[in-house]
């Protein structure tokens, strides 16, 4: 039981940065109804930008983070207007909008690695101390992801909470002819919510890439399932329930590597997963709709 | 024809012979039955190792250079593909557990993604079973021993033989998809209410489905892995499944004239014939990303332009049949008898 609690430590960190993700996807996704199985090489492409600005004009990695997330909100918005738009016009179900994301992922992915070639990379900065907390150690890194992801949280819960756009996303969300018809500029919904997604995959493949060192093309295809999972099992398209799933998915996956082996560890979350998708289809925390 | 040139043209018919019998299997499974299986490419690479595994030897010993893996019965041919197809069967009939429930498509995919990558997981990271990560390789060619051909002949009949079966799996699936068992799958994949108020059994006409497509896929594998002799977990992954999937759409789902159109194209034609562009025009780094790129935009633009696929699925039978009874009977009569039956 005396690693029990490190692995908590490492949990904890999983988790903030799986939690920055699943909200970013389960927020646009509650909003907008797309099914977005591109966000895993989004985040890839964060953590490019990042390591472009940083490695190449030698800026500190904090703007680095900040010019991924620029870049990926704006590409956000520009993959909703040019791409998704012209489908949802022509009403395609939703199936084929996942086969679209998952493609444009698939392009993503490969347009990185014809760009950059499939080596690995790692960002240029000095060591961060480390810091020790119970039986826990955690670098300053690490305690800066999970203040990030605190804040990221609390600001995710204000915004859905008391400002009015906020408001008309929940309404867009419980249903969207409807939030339509009451004079809500939807458009300017979807592109807000494509907006914030596309900044939280920013956020989220730079502190993926923080934590892990090194990143390659396939980084961040590689964490969607993970990312998927945390969101389907707070409930798709429920914020909260996405931090909920963030919590459970990051400690199940760390833990469970002191029980079996560590190369299997993300085996336990999905099977949990399949799990909740076989007797719970409607998540965990399914909140009674009001 | 030089003797290179043979063998590229058996090589790619090959691929297409069992490419062929992936997407008609898909078909079956998603055109007509509306199953959303993301990890369908599990069904073909278990047909690989099952037939990989009954017809190698016994294992030989880690200590003296050998592998882990279970049987090793050496089973003669056809046993393997029976074996494979039985294999196939077994498993989607577990994968369909999950993927045959009535969830929302994006659960499904998800769901059957997550089966497909911790089967992946799991036999990577396990060398017992199929040696993980490494796979199983020296997979001997069948009835190689009892024909003696000299090689090349003999790659002619193996593609007789991948042929034979993948005509075999187009005729069975032709005959399913005009049967009252595929015009009930179309009935469940149009409205699976109405078709359940029909007395339609939905579960298990889907299930079948499932089984049916499995074991073709299945039988698929088997093919292709006793052609190339080895299978190891880096030949399925979710990218495969996408490429099949990929097929189906681009030549027209519920069509198997598309399903073949598709394996055609897709899989033979992107993936095997960018290998024909000529290395010193192109960086040979770049081909890979780049056919990855071009399926992926092809894909995207097919789903815009045609959804429906090259070949759209018929559906005019339907209004024939109308036709034939407002011929038969005049177009009101039978209504107003079924009226009049009413209490």
């Amino acid at each position: 039981m005396d690693l029990l609690l490190p692995t908590i430590g490492f949990g904890l960190v999983t988790a903030s940065i799986l939690a920055l993700a699943a909200v970013g996807f389960t927020l646009q996704f509650s909003v907008t109804g797309v099914v977005n199985f591109a966000f895993g090489d989004l985040m890839t492409v964060g953590a490019y930008v990042a390591w472009l600005v940083n490695t190449g004009l030698h800026w500190n990695i904090w703007v680095g983070a900040v010019a991924g997330m620029l870049f990926l909100a704006a590409t956000s918005v520009i993959m909703n207007r040019l791409l998704l738009q012209p489908f949802i016009r022509k009403r395609t179900d939703l199936f084929g909008l996942l086969i679209v994301t998952f493609a444009f992922g698939l392009i993503v992915e490969n347009a990185l690695q014809a760009i950059f070639g499939p080596n690995y990379q790692s960002y240029n900065y000095s060591p961060s101390s480390s810091v020790g907390f119970l039986d826990m150690t955690f670098t300053v890194n690490q305690l800066i992801i999970i203040a990030l992801a605190v804040i990221v949280m609390l600001l995710v819960h204000g915004l859905l909470r008391y400002t009015k756009v906020g408001k008309a996303m929940r309404a867009m969300a419980d249903d969207p002819a409807l939030a339509r018809a009451c004079g809500i500029k939807v458009a300017r919904i979807t592109d807000l919510a494509w907006l914030i997604s596309g900044a939280l995959a920013g956020l989220a493949g730079f502190v993926l890439v923080l934590n892990t060192a090194a990143f390659a093309p396939s980084t961040g295809e590689g964490f969607l399932l993970v990312i998927v999972a945390a969101a389907v099992l707070g409930g798709v398209g429920r914020p909260y329930g996405a931090m909920a799933g963030a919590l459970i998915v990051g400690l199940v996956t760390e833990v469970s590597a002191t029980i079996i082996p560590a190369e299997d560890k993300s085996v336990a979350a999905f099977v949990i997963l399949i799990l909740v998708l076989l007797l719970r289809p409607q998540g965990i925390i399914a909140a009674a709709r009001r | 024809m030089s003797d290179a040139v043979a063998y590229y043209v058996i090589t790619l018919l090959v691929y297409m012979g069992c490419n062929v019998m992936f997407v008609l299997g898909l078909n079956l499974q998603f055109g007509l039955a509306n199953i959303i299986n993301f990890s369908y490419y599990i069904l073909v690479a278990v047909g690989g190792y099952f037939a990989g595994l009954v017809v190698l030897g016994p294992p030989q010993p880690v200590e003296s250079g050998g592998t882990e893996y279970l049987f090793g019965w050496t089973l003669p041919w056809p046993l393997p593909v029976a074996v494979a197809g039985l294999a196939g069967a077994v498993l989607a009939l577990l994968v369909g557990i999950i993927a045959v429930r009535r969830l929302r498509s994006d659960y499904l995919a998800v769901a059957t993604l997550v089966v497909g990558d911790v089967a992946w997981l799991l036999t990577g990271n396990t060398t017992s079973v199929v040696n993980g990560w490494n796979g199983l390789t020296g997979i001997p060619q069948p009835l190689a021993d009892t024909l003696n051909l000299p090689q090349l002949q003999y790659q002619w009949v193996y593609l007789g033989i991948v042929l034979g079966f993948a005509l075999l799996s187009f005729l069975i699936m032709q005959r399913l998809t005009h049967s009252p068992f595929g015009r009930s799958l179309r009935a469940i994949r149009e409205n699976e209410y109405t078709a359940a108020a029909c007395g339609k059994d939905v579960f298990r006409l889907r299930m079948t489905a499932m089984v049916i497509g499995g074991a073709i896929a299945a039988v698929g594998g088997a093919l292709f892995i006793e052609f190339i002799g080895t299978v190891q977990p880096s030949m399925w992954n979710v990218p495969e499944t996408f490429v099949i999937f990929a097929a189906l759409i681009v030549g027209g789902r519920g069509n198997n004239w598309g399903a073949v159109l598709g394996a055609i194209l897709v899989p033979v034609g992107f993936l095997e014939g960018s290998r024909l562009l000529p290395q010193d025009w192109i960086d040979p780094n770049l081909i890979d990303p780049l056919r990855w790129i071009i399926i992926g935009s092809v894909l995207i633009l097919v789903l815009y332009f045609r959804p429906q696929g090259i070949f759209p699925e018929p559906k005019r039978r339907f209004r024939k049949i109308l036709r034939q009874l407002a011929v038969d009977e005049g177009p009101g009569r039978q209504i107003h008898r079924r009226t009049e039956e009413l209490p």
